[in-house]
């Protein structure tokens, strides 16, 4: 439990869409399953006063708030109006941000997570599946029945591969405290940092997996960042340079950030990196 | 996408940052006949969106009087691979130093960055690798308009007043021109003032339609169509074609069939959600690649159903054996609708990628 638990009160930005309609029920059947608030209210502008799967409809976060209480936000609108949703809820209080939305302009991205800091809101995302502490609270988009309850931290630029990894632990009778998906993006409200920060002073957590991919160097600023025990896995081994791999930031540049320089960095740090996802779960038993 | 050159110093130009005289021409063009106007000597630019230009003779000298003949040379060749459909010809500079400026987006402080050197000219890449100190370095915050004085001290120390203007400037061009890469390499001192000689701009691929710019010039016209279909897709050149949901999930599929000794034809993000249709779409868009001898197709469905998928592989009814690597929604009635019609089906990412690097082989 790093961003919230099963006492979360949940609200979705971008409620009425095609997404947020969607996932919605998803979330609040996962809360019931554990015994959690759920999503308690959702924003759209202009549809306050309907419900969407008997979640109540306001035309503003402030006006959502007013009448609930509210841990975190999840956000499903198009890129264009999303980053105006980060500060809404940043300005209205609203502590953790998960923003679900892909393909935001880079500069939107930065202003909105400055602006959500100066507020002292978390902004996890954008561009990412959100997070699920199994057995307490799912904030996004992560399929619960593929994660299982346990010692374990994931920490991932992915979705589907997050899926992928956490399908494997699970096989592997390896359960998860928290899994993280902080988005394919160049810029990103939480790193691998600020995550793995965060897992050290969880005592639910005692190994981490950080999945990184191709692009920057963030994988191995946050492994050099932390003493909890991490396996690492890279995607992007075979990638071409210069070519930009479906994320926005998983591009090789210039020469720096590919997939293999990572590997060697984070291995002279100590990390057992996997070369295939199979391999995972062994690597993470050395140290539960 | 990168910009070239030429429209580079345009915008450049527009913002108030000093550009050398010159003149566009584009292939099949005449070289206009009053280059004498632009200078004594010239300099011819080829126009092509790669680096190195200047090192793989991309970038000539002339006089007026020999400019066409060399303007001719020039488009007679390919700089690293690409042909050259148009140059600049630019008045020379006598230049007394060359410095290094950009700004680009910087993903460990979440903030843009302004880099300055003063040598410039060089790969800046390398400059920084060997000698980092020479690289100055000064995050400033996305929400301001201007860079504020201090952050021009710690950049520029005592040359302020002569660089602080083009800073600005370019920091302008970075934020309206949503930039993730505005660089100015060399920035050069003459006895006429400060000039760009050389520009990159590399806008935002997010931020294409509100820039007005409409077709992403750096990708191929399959790419193109990829796009129009909503997929991520880059063009490899081995004989195994691929499609996953996920960039992530779909470039460890690539690693794994380079791990089995396998080569992958592509990389196809189907992307969240894909139905009948679009599935359709990719397998046939893989398939149409000559040398692709199998195609593999890795999904994990939290919000793709099965069978959603396996009707589409169905309906695409490529030639080439399609490997189904399924798992998520509806799995049992994806998996029963393609069963006993010749799709090889798999549990495991590791199963399905071997049998495909075999068939591949």
């Amino acid at each position: 439990m790093i961003y919230g638990d099963r006492h979360t009160g949940i609200l979705v930005q971008g409620a009425t869409g095609q997404q947020g309609s969607f996932h919605i029920p998803h979330m609040n059947t996962y809360a019931r399953s554990v015994g959690g608030r759920g999503v308690v209210a959702g924003v759209t502008p202009g549809k306050g006063g309907q419900e969407v799967h008997g979640v109540p409809v306001y035309d503003s976060v402030r006006a959502a708030i007013a009448e609930h209480d509210v841990g975190a936000a999840v956000i499903f609108v198009p890129a264009a109006a999303a980053t105006d949703s980060i500060m809404e809820e940043a300005h209205a209080g609203i502590p953790v941000i998960v923003a679900i939305t892909e393909r935001i302009p880079v500069h939107d991205t930065m202003k909105a997570i400055a602006y959500a800091r100066m507020e002292g809101a978390t902004v996890i995302g954008p561009n990412c599946p959100g997070l699920i502490s199994p057995g307490e609270v799912k904030l996004g988009i992560i399929p619960a029945h593929l994660a299982s309850r346990g010692p374990v931290g994931v920490i991932s630029r992915s979705g589907t591969l997050t899926y992928e990894v956490i399908h494997e632990l699970t096989r592997a009778g390896i359960g998860q405290s928290t899994v993280v998906g902080i988005g394919g993006d160049p810029v990103i409200g939480q790193t691998f940092t600020d995550v793995l920060e965060r897992f050290r002073h969880d005592p639910a957590t005692k190994a981490v997996v950080v999945i990184g991919e191709v692009g920057g160097a963030l994988e191995e600023e946050g492994v050099a960042s932390t003493d909890i025990p991490v396996v690492g896995y890279i995607a992007g081994v075979s990638a071409p340079p210069e070519k930009r791999m479906g994320h926005a930031g998983a591009i090789v540049e210039g020469g720096e950030g590919d997939a293999a320089s990572k590997i060697r960095r984070m291995e002279a740090l100590g990390v057992p990196v996997a070369r295939r996802v199979a391999e995972i779960p062994a690597l993470v038993k050395e140290f539960l | 996408m990168r910009l070239l050159e030429c429209e580079a110093k345009e915008i450049y130009a527009r913002y108030g940052i000093p550009v050398p005289k010159g003149v566009r021409v584009k292939a099949g063009e005449p070289v206009p006949a009053d280059l004498a106007t632009i200078g004594p000597e010239l300099v011819l630019k080829a126009q092509v969106e790669v680096g190195g230009r200047g090192k793989a003779g991309g970038i000539l000298p002339a006089t007026p009087a020999d400019a066409p003949r060399v303007a001719e040379e020039l488009f007679q060749k390919e700089i690293r691979g690409v042909p050259v459909r148009e140059i600049l010809i630019e008045e020379r500079l006598l230049i007394r130093h060359e410095f290094y400026l950009s700004i680009l987006v910087d993903r460990s402080s979440r903030q843009p960055l302004i880099l300055f050197a003063e040598a410039g000219g060089v790969d800046i890449e390398q400059a920084a690798r060997e000698t980092p100190e020479a690289v100055r370095r000064v995050t400033v915050s996305p929400l301001l308009s201007e860079v504020p004085p201090f952050a021009l001290r710690d950049l520029l120390g005592d040359m302020v007043k002569e660089f602080g203007p083009v800073v600005n400037r370019l920091w302008k061009v970075f934020r309206e021109k949503d930039a993730i890469l505005a660089e100015v390499n060399p920035l050069v001192t003459t006895d006429r003032g400060v000039f760009a000689a050389d520009a990159k701009l590399i806008v935002d691929d997010n931020a294409l339609t509100r820039q007005g710019i409409t077709v992403n010039r750096d990708l191929s016209p399959r790419e193109r169509e990829a796009e129009s279909h909503g997929f991520s897709y880059v063009e490899l050149d081995g004989t195994i074609g691929v499609i996953g949901n996920g960039a992530g999930l779909t470039m460890a599929t690539l690693d794994l069939i380079q791990f089995y000794g396998g080569r992958a034809a592509n990389f196809l993000d189907v992307g969240g959600g894909a139905d009948k249709e679009r599935v359709k779409h990719a397998v046939r868009l893989v398939a149409g690649r000559p040398g692709v001898k199998v195609i593999l197709v890795n999904l994990l469905g939290g919000i793709t159903r099965c069978d959603d998928v396996a009707r589409g592989i169905l309906d695409a009814g490529v030639a080439q054996t399609v490997m189904v690597r399924l798992a998520g929604t509806n799995e049992a009635e994806g998996k029963a609708i393609l069963d006993g019609r010749g799709y090889p089906m798999f549990a495991t990412m590791d199963e399905a990628v071997k049998a495909a690097v075999e068939a591949g082989a």
